[in-house]
């Protein structure tokens, strides 16, 4: 069962270390700024999404349940 | 043209023992400046710094497999041959590769160190801490340097290898070994590989061990890369030594510079003393920026750049200049002010970008429990000498000893 995601990068806190992208390219890309952005919360699985949120090395990623508005991460 | 008169001597005793005002003049006249003497590009302003930080596809950081040039500063001529072992060695460390390997190698050690599996790390931290301070407290006085900033980053490392307790002292002599990689004096190649080459002899037989019954240790997160192919067995060994050569002297740095700025401004230390746990985070994060651990890094560049009117060429060395990014009024307000209220805090301490600092948070975790406990524990604290001095390096802004007292 698969569940809309909210998925959003802190923009202040990213420093671009880009593992989000390496970990689930088709949810997070790299802007021009080589800053994250969550380009497609729909992208890849909810676990592959955590995965990153996790792998995140300054905590800039947070991901919600896009229906009940839930925090799923932090 | 704004013509720099600075001397390009970046090793005079004035530019070691205080280098805000050289490089913030470099900053300020000239921030995109070629160094004569050392050969080498200097990048002062912190705009750039992010921006080349970001750009990690136009400067190399296999800096030792790649750059020809001697070591500085300089080394004896006898030890031409420890030098060219050194080198061999850092070319293997994951953090001297580029992409597409630097990638590969980066994920199997960058799950170990996710913000939520450091904090785990936290109840650990406080105790060795709480440790160090009673034996000090004892005594009635003590070098911040040797005994808790040494000691503390060796504790947390040797339980991430899992290093029985009785190896410790080992462990730690050859830590201290290793802390000379960022020293400037002409004998320190001898002790450096001693440090190097003692630290393989050491892991080897523990990788071998690993291999067959991984543990969750962090020489079992190397073990299985070696594994699946990513590393080879040297990798493997001199990775293991990465957590001290890149995790000793940032942390002991960050420790000292920061109790060093608390006992220069009274009035930052009474603010942390009123509420040590709640202002602990933001402080630590201000003594990164105020007096950063590392000076300056290292690239080359991997093709021709456009920077400020200037054409960084291929194969041009380049130091960006952490300590002066960080001090940057374009990008902080009352730069030179330390303010451990700042926030946001935009420093570079930790780099940015695909190289950014793997120990970042583990850093943070110690910096801020060292912070808080001697708020709580010391709030006398005061120097016990008129004279500091600091290592010869462009590299680390390291004091050579702290001493301290209390009443």
């Amino acid at each position: 069962m698969t569940r809309p995601l909210r998925v959003w990068v802190d923009r202040r806190r990213c420093v671009g270390n880009s593992m989000c992208e390496a970990l689930a390219p088709a949810v997070f890309r790299l802007n021009a700024n080589r800053q994250s952005e969550a380009v497609n919360p729909a992208g890849d699985t909810e676990a592959k999404v955590l995965e990153a949120a996790e792998n995140c090395p300054v905590s800039a990623i947070f991901v919600e349940d896009a229906q009940t508005g839930a925090r799923l991460f932090p | 043209m704004g013509m720099v008169t600075l001397s390009d001597d970046m090793f005079t005793a004035d530019v070691i023992a205080d280098p805000y005002p050289y490089y913030g003049r470099l900053r300020e006249e000239d921030p995109v400046h070629w160094n004569e003497l050392y050969e080498l590009w200097v990048i002062t302003r912190h705009d750039d710094v992010v921006w080349m930080t970001r750009h990690h596809e136009l400067f190399s950081n296999a800096v030792f497999r790649n750059d020809p040039r001697p070591a500085y500063p300089a080394i004896d001529e006898s030890d031409l041959g420890l030098y060219e072992y050194v080198r061999n060695y850092q070319a293997d460390q994951f953090i001297q590769h580029d992409r597409p390997e630097h990638l590969e190698m980066r994920k199997v050690v960058h799950s170990y160190f996710t913000p939520r599996a450091m904090e785990a790390w936290r109840p650990f931290v406080q105790k060795a801490v709480q440790e160090l301070l009673d034996a000090a407290e004892f005594k009635g006085h003590m070098d911040v340097m040797r005994d808790v900033a040494t000691p503390l980053p060796v504790l947390v490392i040797a339980q991430m290898m899992g290093v029985p307790a009785a190896d410790r002292p080992h462990v730690r002599k050859l830590a201290e070994k290793l802390l000379n990689i960022g020293r400037g004096e002409h004998d320190r190649m001898k002790p450096l590989t001693e440090g190097m080459q003692g630290m393989i002899d050491y892991v080897s037989p523990l990788v071998d061990e690993r291999l067959v019954n991984p543990s969750d240790d962090f020489i079992s997160v190397l073990a299985a890369g070696e594994k699946k192919g990513v590393f080879t067995r040297h990798q493997v060994l001199v990775n293991t030594s990465l957590l001290l050569l890149a995790g000793h002297e940032t942390t002991i740095n960050l420790l000292c510079n920061g109790t060093l700025a608390f006992i220069r401004h009274p009035d930052q230390w009474a603010l942390l003393k009123r509420d040590p746990k709640g202002c602990a985070e933001l402080a630590t994060e201000e003594c990164l920026r105020y007096d950063a651990p590392v000076k300056s890094l290292q690239r080359l560049a991997t093709q021709d750049v456009d920077m400020r009117g200037k054409v960084l060429r291929k194969d041009d060395r380049i130091r960006w200049f952490i300590s002066s990014a960080n001090r940057d009024p374009q990008a902080f307000a009352q730069p030179d002010r330390f303010d451990i209220t700042r926030d946001p805090n935009p420093h570079v301490a930790f780099g940015s970008g695909v190289h950014h600092c793997l120990g970042a948070t583990l850093a943070r975790v110690e910096g801020q429990e060292v912070f808080k406990a001697l708020a709580e524990r010391f709030p006398s604290l005061h120097l016990e000498t008129e004279v500091l001095e600091y290592q010869p390096s462009i590299t680390f802004r390291s004091l050579k000893s702290l001493p301290v007292a209390w009443s």
